[in-house]
């Protein structure tokens, strides 16, 4: 069965954003793309990666966002056409090659694909990336759906090659994450996957003397985008000569045109969509701005077009007043009902919608609320159980553990507090050590393997440089878990597929001078004795650290399954039970439940993993095997 | 002309992407315009999950409060959650599943039913169960109830015909998957005719 990303022109196939995305590189004949993986941008490289042999371009997933910018920018610089995706937070880490990245120019198209996260549906926070641009001196050019991604991705790469200039190409959840039928329009090139390096030290030294030259070039460039791309389909002027405007940019295209169609009001007004919000191109504007006396800006997250528009008007003398964040709110993702409202503020009328809800009916007790957990079997749930029990054991009073970013994040939840802080990739460590020097109770860094690739490496050795007294524990369940595992420098296989090099958490940081402990923690008895071993170590002055090794459940059942192999089922004894939730309470387990109205807990045989903490904990034995799994199931988890 | 609009309510894990792609690649088939806004990430790790299905002209991805024209709910605290997109003419299938969070206390599931049922019309099915019946796999849930939630449903048949919505799953399952989700929702619709 052929990928329906290879379908030739013509075909209409249900993509989603970030597919779209891909289709559209894949014909603008990229040669290399990189990525870290990271809600919602992930599947751009996913399905780059599931074409790249068939097509014959190259993919990777690098260890961070930073290394990733920096290989696909050194391909663009050899004249290979590439592409580097990440989300919002990511562009942070790649920040620093990002700003230069502007002055030395590129010498193929390079697109740099931010999805950002308005609502914070996966992400720490919903930074608007667009000010990147703003701040590298960048254009950025944005989407309103996965369709318009698919036609826009190409212009980027369009803009990039003539200005030979980086692009930002910002796509947020709701397009990044919404299917769309796509009917392609080009079938794909075959792409050049080779360059040459022309030793251009003036340019790529960005030494002052150097940098002060490029600096000129790179205004230049700068004036001349905003003077002369304003035009379809980067910017589109749509009824022209109205007395009101509304300029939509991204997204907010598309919501504005369906709540006009509710209004019946389409064409009341003159509509500037912009898809080129960073540098907005200013005479658009300026046509729109002559005639209209009321300007409408809707925009998600911040006002950067607002801010441009305005001005734009003040510069030129004209008179119009703008509208902008009075209606539209700066957070949270923008939909049909609040783009709605907010034009009905600018008409002037109260901001009533046409759409009647029902009311939630009032149930005893209320809705519970139900956060994200970890799954049924997951790994994680074995250690959080294992690092507190011999805490205790050990006598180690009160731990403070540092969090980071992944699945394990939910260990904050009841009834592990196992996370107590969570800001950035990698932060665990760095913040362990620092607070390891100004509070007197352990500290404990709960990193996972992934992150621990990308960011714990550096503030793992200043542990051991400085003296920190806290200590590392890895969670190494083989893949970067939480965006659906992709492998990573752990895992053994590379993006494409291919067998390679496996860099052991362990090794590494026995190399840094840390005395490392290796648990499986499915044994759960074993590994409480060697985490207590580990920390009575640590209270006698070595630096510590732990790596807990056992496969994602989710991937374990997947294998499992390819492979034939039975996973067993637990249930519960109720002759043996005697009530006492210490299975409920301590493993928060989504497959095991409590009845309503009932005193003792079942185990969800479909939901159950097989992974036998519940028996392992159960006081009374009363946790048995009911499905027997296959002779070797438990290689499905290593 | 308004978009028809399909809210997936559900758990993280149970199906609701893939579901909202079978109607997906319907709506191709039939030639008709879509929107799939998903959820993807921390959420989909057992977390509470919505899915919005837009069929008919228009980017905008969300459905608004009040304005879905069906419901399906996966699961029954889920449906009772998001109830808040129904309005009075909305119908709503409902898997008769409750799934308590863990550490949580819920309400009983004949409450959640006579909750739901005072204020829009609900079509309760026990779509785990008979999908076990039929397939011998609690996944096939998700497919037999949309065979249910089309049958009840003159609004959605007007849009998409049997065909396309039995093409939609040809073009997102294979083989012995394919074969069991054409039993599923099969069965779904005949088990909606009984019931009308």
């Amino acid at each position: 069965m052929t990928n329906p990303l290879l379908y030739p022109k013509g075909s209409t196939v249900l993509l989603l954003g970030n597919e779209a995305i891909a289709r559209g590189a894949i014909e603008s004949a990229i040669g290399f793309a990189a990525a870290y993986p990271g809600t919602p941008s992930t599947e751009i490289i996913e399905a780059l990666a599931s074409v790249a042999k068939d097509v014959g371009f190259y993919v990777e997933w690098s260890t961070n966002e930073k290394v990733a910018f920096e290989a696909a920018y050194a391909a663009a610089l050899c004249g290979v056409k590439s592409l580097v995706a990440m989300k919002h937070v990511g562009v942070n880490v790649a920040a620093d090659i990002l700003m230069s990245s502007a002055y030395a120019g590129v010498n193929a198209g390079f697109v740099v694909v931010s999805a950002d996260d308005p609502g914070q549906h996966s992400s720490q926070n919903e930074q608007d990336n667009r000010w990147y641009g703003m701040l590298a001196h960048i254009p950025v050019i944005e989407p309103w759906s996965p369709r318009s991604a698919y036609k826009l991705i190409k212009e980027a790469f369009k803009l990039s090659e003539k200005y030979k200039h980086p692009v930002i190409f910002r796509s947020t959840t709701r397009i990044s994450h919404t299917r769309q039928p796509v009917t392609y329009e080009d079938d794909i090139p075959k792409p050049k996957t080779k360059g040459v390096f022309d030793r251009d030290i003036k340019r790529y030294v960005l030494i002052p003397i150097h940098g002060r030259k490029l600096k000129k070039i790179l205004m230049e460039k700068w004036h001349k985008i905003s003077s002369e791309e304003g035009k379809p389909p980067l910017v589109e002027v749509i009824n022209p000569g109205r007395p009101k405007a509304i300029i939509a940019s991204g997204i907010a295209y598309a919501h504005v045109t369906e709540a006009l169609d509710y209004l019946g009001a389409k064409d009341d007004y003159t509509i500037l969509r912009v898809s080129l919000p960073v540098p907005l191109p200013y005479k658009p504007v300026i046509d729109v701005a002559k005639d209209a006396k009321e300007i409408l800006v809707v925009e998600e997250l911040d006002p950067i077009v607002e801010y441009q528009v305005k001005k734009i008007i003040q510069e030129q003398g004209l008179e119009a007043k703008v509208y902008g964040k009075e209606y539209v709110p700066t957070d949270l993702d923008l939909d049909l009902e609040k783009v709605y409202k907010a034009i009905k503020m600018f008409r002037g009328e109260t901001p009533e919608t046409p759409w009647k809800p029902v009311e939630v009916p009032k149930v005893e007790p209320g809705i519970p609320p139900r956060p994200p957990v970890l799954c049924p079997g997951c790994p994680h749930r074995n250690t959080f159980y294992i690092i507190k029990t011999a805490a205790n054991k050990a006598g180690l009073k009160d731990p403070i553990y540092t969090g980071d970013i992944g699945c394990y994040t939910l260990g904050y939840n009841e009834p592990f507090k196992t996370q107590m802080t969570s800001f950035e990739m990698g932060g665990s460590i760095g913040v362990a050590h620092g607070l390891s020097k100004v509070v007197d109770e352990p500290v404990i860094a709960v990193i996972g393997d992934s992150t621990f690739y990308h960011a714990g490496i550096p503030p793992a050795i200043n542990i051991v440089y400085n003296k920190g007294r806290a200590i590392v524990l890895v969670l190494d369940n083989y893949y970067t878990a939480m965006t659906g595992h992709q492998p990573h420098p752990g895992t053994g296989y590379t993006a494409m597929g291919e067998e390679t090099y496996r860099v052991p958490a362990e090794k590494l940081l026995e190399s840094m001078g840390f005395k490392t402990f290796v648990i499986n923690p499915m044994n759960v008895k074993e590994s409480i004795e060697k985490v207590v071993e580990a920390y009575k170590a640590y209270k006698e002055g070595e630096y510590v650290a732990i790596v807990s090794r056992m496969k994602c459940a989710l991937q374990a059942q997947r294998e499992a399954r390819k492979k034939g192999i039975k996973l067993p089922a637990y249930g519960i004894n109720e002759d043996k039970c005697r009530g006492c939730m210490v299975c409920v309470n301590l493993l928060a387990c989504p497959a095991i439940i409590v009845p309503e109205g009932k005193k003792k807990p079942v185990i969800l045989t479909d939901l159950c993993a097989g992974c036998g903490l519940c028996a392992q904990v159960c006081p009374f034995n009363a946790i048995e095997v009911v499905r027997e799994g296959s002779p070797d199931w438990i290689k499905a988890w290593m | 002309m308004p978009r028809y609009n399909i809210l997936l309510a559900g758990v993280g894990g149970q199906g609701l992407l893939t579901l909202g792609s079978i109607i997906g690649n319907a709506a191709i088939e039939e030639g008709i315009d879509a929107t799939i806004a998903e959820t993807h990430g921390l959420s989909q790790r057992g977390g509470s999950l919505v899915v919005h299905v837009r069929l008919g002209d228009g980017s905008s991805p969300l459905i608004p409060h009040g304005g879905a024209n069906l419901i399906i709910g996966l699961e029954a605290l889920e449906t009772l959650r998001y109830l808040n997109y129904a309005n009075k003419d909305t119908k709503i299938v409902m898997n008769e599943f409750l799934w308590p969070p863990p550490l949580s206390k819920t309400p009983k599931l004949e409450d959640i039913i006579k909750a739901i049922s005072s204020s829009a019309r609900l079509y309760v099915v026990n779509a785990n169960e008979e999908a076990k019946k039929v397939t011998g796999l609690i996944v096939t849930a998700n497919t037999l109830i949309l065979g249910f939630a089309y049958m009840i449903d003159k609004d959605l048949q007007s849009l998409l015909s049997e065909k396309s919505l039995e093409k939609g799953l040809e073009r997102v399952f294979r083989g012995k998957a394919l074969e069991l989700n054409r039993k599923a929702l099969k069965a779904g619709m005949e088990l909606a005719k009984k019931t009308i």
